[in-house]
């Protein structure tokens, strides 16, 4: 059975080509245009695997990507993230977040920084999820 | 009401990243969430007689604001702040609204917008078009003087100007709401000279009295509250002592109420809040009574 992938992008031409390269490789893609529509799919979906941006309406990534791995319901989907945002200041909003008292989560599963190459998204794709 | 959710909006020509860390002092009042807008004007892609709708110039905009957006994110999320960003085309104005009411913000910081003379006269400007049709406060960085003042505090000493009415306790809860931001407050009452004019000596003297009272009290409260203030009571005309009490008391940022007139009432009649947006070299903090 294929497995369903959600991508949590605000722009609708990343959306596209995130589709696109999901359908490609035989993913079902579910796509959500901020971190409040992400986070109520994520519950409604549980896909197999989400692709999330950073710099977005309504809910951050850093802020969804935070609650996500603190859900014991949700902690286990691998993420990957694909932002403009650089990796460092990722890693970084995260270990601020843990100064106000939250709790410290893992690393996501893959880092990508836009713009990013069909094959590589593919690729870190399969690599999590074959 | 507390400030947690600041909307930013910048043209990117007259509001910077200094502006908005000047205003970073907030966090210490609740603020934790910034969302920054960008409005492309229509008229920059819109179609155009043998090109057609301008889709590369579009993107080409898109992404400038995008890159600039994620450079002052980048700074703001490693500070452990939550940032959203929209990017849209259209009128300045209306997405405000839209974006001030869909992500729920505390407050409005824009600059103001500049016109030419005849544009304004005949069309309005944005900043008195948007004062009127929000029910958040707004924070009016000024074009002319961004510049300069960009990376002051502008809480650290304010000129709060009320006249007792309902929108001025407005003005008053609001800077209690951020009173942790606040340093010292110059509150500020005007008589007008029309006003004290028709009264007898005695009965001038007896208003004078009965306004530094109320100013005193006033101050009492911030007092209370731990803030430095100072009670100024003047006559004159009330923008321009308003004006001059901030300079005199090299304050930073100028705080008042409006009361929302409609645009044709104020064109003619005047009002002080508008008058301050267009006019003042300071920030101007303006707190909307409430309700349409």
């Amino acid at each position: 059975m294929a497995k369903k992938v959600l991508n949590v992008e605000d722009d609708p031409d990343i959306r596209t080509f995130v589709a696109t390269v999901l359908e490609e490789h035989g993913y079902i893609p579910i796509m959500a245009k901020d971190g409040e529509e992400g986070a109520k799919k994520v519950k409604e979906e549980k896909p197999d695997l989400i692709i999330l941006d950073i710099l977005m309406p309504k809910e951050s990534g850093i802020k969804m990507y935070h609650e996500l791995r603190k859900d014991a319901s949700l902690q286990s989907i691998p993420v990957v993230m694909l932002s403009g945002v650089s990796k460092r200041t990722f890693l970084r909003s995260q270990a601020a977040l843990t100064e106000f008292g939250d709790e410290t989560v893992p690393e996501p599963e893959a880092y990508l920084e836009k713009p990013v190459e069909a094959e590589d998204l593919a690729e870190v794709l399969k690599k999590i999820l074959d | 009401m507390k400030i947690t959710t600041m909307l930013f909006v910048s043209e990117f020509e007259e509001l910077w990243f200094d502006a908005l860390q000047s205003l970073m002092e907030l966090r210490k009042a609740g603020l934790n969430h910034v969302v920054f807008l960008h409005v492309i004007p229509r008229d920059r892609v819109a179609m155009k007689r043998g090109s057609g709708y301008l889709k590369q110039e579009e993107r080409k905009l898109r992404e400038i604001a995008d890159i600039r957006f994620i450079d002052w994110a980048e700074t703001l999320f490693e500070e452990g702040m939550e940032v959203g960003a929209h990017i849209a085309i259209g009128n300045v104005v209306p997405k405000i609204l839209s974006v001030a009411e869909i992500e729920k913000v505390d407050l409005i910081v824009t600059a103001r917008t500049k016109k030419g003379k005849l544009e304004e006269i005949f069309l309005g400007s944005e900043t008195s078009d948007l004062i009127r049709r929000t029910e958040k406060p707004v924070l009016l960085y000024n074009y002319h003087s961004q510049a300069e003042r960009a990376g002051e505090n502008p809480f650290e000493r304010l000129l709060l100007a009320i006249d007792w009415s309902v929108s001025s306790e407005k003005v008053l809860d609001f800077v209690f709401s951020m009173k942790e931001a606040v340093k010292r407050v110059e509150i500020v009452h005007v008589l007008s000279e029309k006003q004290i004019g028709k009264l007898s000596k005695m009965e001038a003297h007896k208003v004078e009295r009965e306004s530094k009272k109320r100013l005193d009290d006033v101050c009492d409260t911030f007092v209370q509250e731990r803030v430095d203030a100072r009670p100024h009571l003047y006559i004159g005309d009330t923008e321009e002592q308003i004006q001059r009490g901030a300079s005199e008391h090299r304050a930073t940022m100028i705080v008042l109420g409006t009361r929302q007139a409609s645009a044709w009432k104020e064109k003619w009649s005047g009002s002080i809040s508008h008058s301050l947006a267009e006019k003042s070299e300071l920030p101007l903090l303006i707190v909307p009574a409430g309700g349409k």
